[in-house]
């Protein structure tokens, strides 16, 4: 009875580990996008800490201006709901809760901060806000469509819906990369990331020159820290997803044979693997302008659904049943 | 006793008329009378394995019945399938006939004796044994659901519900006439039905009868106006438990009469047969074409009968697909679907009991003046886009594995789209009618409305938890058709693809809350009015001119893409079929001349046909 208790209480610690791990990379991308972008555009840029700074700068605020309790739900709901997909991702091959979930309950968990952010931003009563979450909503239907394409052909050629098999499945550097198909298929899923991550030419919803920052326009204080940890968060969360899907997870050694070894290799490949997948996304964004909303959805339905269809027809054709 | 219970459902439906000059005694006497089916339910459930404790048994019942009436034998047993339904549909009832105590202000004695008979008709029918007494049922509920649309006193709406609720009916006496035919007897017990051709003709006619009632497309086009334009209580009743009893009737003929084994010999594809893969494909088809309209829709009522549509072509999938995996998600898909709807149509109705408004655009920022009703409204919301803190995700996953496990390459990713689709109108929803700038002054619903809705939340919280008892709840049905129960535990549903732990998801979710929670410490708040941010302290009165809330024409962009293809679409397939209709009809009118010469020769030429006929044969 006391073993489980100490099992359970260590599991605890090494997921509330890993979520803060998750949070500080998270940070850290938005320093380094700073920068990249800076450099690109010929400026010195702020430090690559800045992240943090802004975060912590946030939440030590004395006051805060609420809306009351509809708009402090924002706040609680899109960073315990950003976490909890987190938890459910297999991270450089290590499995916190993924075996028990799978990627239709990712995509879903990935809703609960979007829509407690979007309440928060409706019961703002700001119209530029709402306009915002309509923006988002729109382009989360946009993009979804060729990635959850991709994800249902993966599914079916693994015959898993399992994140945490699909990573195994691609164990020995077998990377869904490297089969031809789903290097097509990477490349849909990198167009869908782009609207994920809010990137050039996909910030519809935040377009700061059109309406305000969105949805966020009247966070301030720890409502507005908060939701920046969830944006963060996001791209570490985004970008393990795809690199989960398609590059094997970052994992390069195997477990069973070099021990804490390869989970210290597997780790650096994968911090490395999403830091490439986010600093494509970030110079995308640089050199592109914003599409409206109509083009998005013309963009994803048109020409990455029709990609996307091709790889389904392909893997219709091929799958025994 | 069971003899006991229908009657007095039937002398109830007399006593409620009789006491129609005192209204709030009728809405009293009706809801006590409305408990008994949800009685019966408890009675039945030690018969389907299921211990209730003894307190809950008000009587016992037999488990079947015949009654000889002469002409004809009425056969009524409980079986598991019929059970299940029951459940749904008796414990919806009692809480909207609750409801309706306070909302049901006109004639409220007809509109209780009508939802009393709607029920005797749908609780003889989960009961009966064979086609006769089927249909009878199936009439009589049909019919007082009229009566029940009549006091909307829209003519778009009876008209279209009269249409198709005769179609639906022909469709199912032709189905239930070729059954009789090829088997000469009306027990479904007694049929032993073979793969023939004409089988298949009283199979499809039979589902697209069933499909009138379950609002699949093409079958839908009454379901708007009729979901739109009657009293809230009644529609809350329609949609979240009459319209299931079309797919019990789907089930109890695909799965039950007819049987897998007649279904699969009439052709396979990739492991499904011919006929379930297309209940499927018109399911998906019917779950993304719902979700787009239900999206465009400014009336709340009309979103939410486009939203039911759309949800319930996921049944239908499920139903197709016909593994134990997408029955157990289409089963658990009802449930859902009976109690959110409810919630958010009865949620709806307490919304237009304050504001006498039912125009989205023309609501708002009730969140704070109703929070329990938004609270109610919101949990059922997150059950209807299946976000994994309510039971409705889990209905949705089962289907998305089951039709993943049937290697379902084209119908998953449609049934995922509507499904972020789903995301759309439930924020049009939230944000239309609860947040945004508030416009009314009004209190919140009274107890008699808060009540149902915060009992009719209770279940999707229930199996949330545990899922693995919906499991062992639809395990007798499973058997009763040859197939095998998921693999489960109390917390996780293991489908072979992947798990489901619940346990995982509700602690995760807890933890970050609490992290959340801490990280956010509420001290030092200040509260301010959203208008004096919005409008930097100036009076709002200067402002007046200015729209707050960004309600109207919310998804316009939306609108712009796929209003043109979607608009109005069904309806004029219909007008279509009705100018053929039609322009038949005036031809076949030409035959009657009015010259007696002319019908003469018609009898010779019918004989010469009939002689000629009985000649070659």
């Amino acid at each position: 009875m006391v073993m489980e208790i100490v099992d359970i209480l260590e599991k605890i610690l090494i997921l509330a580990g890993m979520v803060t791990l998750g949070f500080a990379i998270g940070m850290l991308f938005n320093g380094i996008a700073r920068k990249v972008s800076a450099r690109i555009q010929n400026r010195v840029g702020p430090p690559v800490y800045q992240g943090f700074i802004d975060v912590f700068k946030l939440f030590g605020k004395k006051t805060n201006i609420s809306h009351g309790w509809i708009f402090d739900l924002a706040a609680l709901f899109s960073v315990s709901g950003i976490a909890l997909a987190f938890l459910f991702l297999p991270v450089a091959g290590y499995s916190m809760l993924s075996t028990d979930g799978d990627l239709f309950l990712i995509l879903y968990l990935l809703a609960i901060p979007a829509l407690g952010f979007a309440l928060g931003a409706g019961a703002s009563g700001n119209p530029n806000a709402a306009v915002g979450v309509m923006r988002a909503l729109m382009s989360m239907l946009a993009y979804e469509l060729p990635l959850v394409m991709v994800m249902v052909a993966m599914m079916v050629y693994y015959n898993t819906t399992s994140l945490a098999n699909i990573v195994a499945a691609q164990a020995n550097m077998q990377w869904a990369f490297f089969i031809p198909i789903f290097f097509i298929g990477a490349l849909v899923a990198d167009m869908a990331l782009q609207g994920m991550l809010m990137e050039k030419p996909f910030d519809i919803p935040i377009a700061p020159h059109e309406i305000a920052t969105g949805p966020m326009v009247e966070f301030g204080g720890k409502h507005l820290g908060a939701l920046m940890l969830y944006k963060m968060m996001g791209t570490v969360v985004e970008t393990t997803l795809f690199v989960d899907l398609f590059l094997g997870g970052g994992v390069v050694l195997s477990v069973a044979q070099y021990g804490w070894l390869a989970y210290l290799v597997n780790f650096a490949v994968w911090f490395v693997l999403i830091l490439i997948v986010f600093l494509i996304a970030v110079m995308i964004d640089n050199v592109l302008p914003r599409f409206r909303i109509e083009q998005a959805l013309k963009f994803y339905w048109k020409y990455d659904a029709l990609i996307a269809i091709f790889i389904l027809i392909w893997i219709f054709a091929g799958v025994k049943i | 006793m069971l003899t006991e219970v229908l009657v007095s459902l039937l002398a109830g439906v007399f006593l409620v008329l009789a006491l129609n000059k005192y209204p709030r005694v009728a809405g009293v006497v009706a809801f006590i009378i409305s408990l008994l089916p949800f009685m019966a339910v408890l009675a039945w459930a030690g018969t389907m394995g299921i211990t209730v404790p003894s307190y809950l048994k008000f009587f016992t019942l037999e488990t079947s019945l015949t009654y000889n009436l002469g002409p004809g034998v009425i056969h009524l047993a409980i079986t598991p399938l019929g059970w299940f339904f029951l459940m749904l549909l008796a414990s919806v009832f009692p809480l909207t006939v609750m409801f309706a105590n306070s909302f049901v202000k006109r004639n409220a004695g007809g509109f209780y004796a009508a939802m009393l008979l709607t029920m005797f008709g749908s609780f003889g029918l989960l009961l009966s044994q064979d086609i006769l007494s089927f249909f009878i049922f199936w009439e009589i509920m049909s019919w007082s659901i009229f009566a029940l649309v009549l006091r909307g006193h829209d003519r778009r709406a009876i008209v279209s519900y009269l249409a198709f609720g005769s179609l639906s009916a022909m469709l199912i006496l032709f189905g239930f006439m070729m059954l009789y035919y090829k088997t000469n007897t009306f027990l479904f017990a007694d049929m032993h039905l073979t793969a023939t051709p004409l089988t298949l003709a009283a199979l499809s006619l039979l589902v697209a009868g069933f499909a009138v009632k379950g609002a699949l497309m093409p079958m839908h086009a009454w379901a708007p106006h009729a979901y739109s334009r009657s009293e809230e209580p009644f529609v809350a009743f329609l949609s979240g438990g009459l319209s299931k009893l079309g797919f019990f009737g789907i089930i109890l003929f695909m799965y039950g009469v007819v049987g897998m084994s007649v279904i699969s010999s009439w052709g396979t594809f990739r492991g499904v047969p011919w006929f379930g893969y297309a209940l499927a494909v018109i399911g998906a088809f019917t779950a993304f074409a719902g979700t787009v309209l239900a999206v465009m829709q400014d009336d709340l009522r009309k979103l939410l009968a486009y939203s039911s549509i759309g949800q319930l072509g996921y049944i239908a999938i499920g139903i197709g697909i016909g593994t134990p995996l997408a029955m157990t998600g289409a089963l658990f898909q009802a449930l859902n679907h009976t109690f959110f709807k409810a919630v958010l149509f009865l949620a709806a109705g307490a919304v237009f009991y304050r504001t006498g408004k039912w125009k989205i655009s023309e609501l708002g920022g009730l969140g704070y003046k109703m929070p329990f009703t938004f609270l109610a409204a919101l949990f059922a919301i997150f059950a209807l886009a299946a976000i994994p803190i309510t039971s409705g995700f889990a209905a949705k996953w089962l289907l998305y594995e089951a039709a993943i496990q049937k290697k379902f390459l084209f119908v998953t990713p449609i049934m995922l789209i509507a499904g972020v689709g789903a995301f759309l109108y439930a924020f049009k929803i939230l944000y239309g009618v609860f947040l945004g700038e508030p416009r009314y002054d009004v209190k919140e619903a009274p107890l008699s409305q808060l009540i149902p809705m915060w009992l009719l939340v209770l279940p999707l919280v229930i199996f949330l938890v545990i899922p693995g008892w919906f499991v062992d709840i639809t395990a007798p049905i499973l058997r009763g058709y040859g197939m095998q129960p998921i693999q489960h535990t109390l917390f996780s549903i293991n489908t072979g693809l992947a798990t489901y732990n619940t346990l995982a998801v509700i602690f995760g979710m807890l933890g970050g809350l609490l992290v959340a929670f801490i990280l956010y410490k509420w001290k030092k708040q200040e509260v301010v009015p959203h208008i004096d941010n919005y409008l930097a302290g100036e009076p709002p009165e200067l402002y007046e001119h200015i729209g707050m809330h960004a309600s109207s024409k919310y998804f316009e962009p939306f609108d712009e893409v796929f209003g043109p293809i979607f608009k109005k679409g069904a309806e004029r397939g219909w007008e279509i079929v009705l100018s053929a209709a039609e322009i038949l009809g005036t031809g076949a009118r030409k035959i009657y001349t009015g010259i007696v010469g002319d019908y003469s020769i018609y009898v010779l030429l019918f004989f010469i046909i009939l002689v000629g006929w009985w000649l070659l044969w």
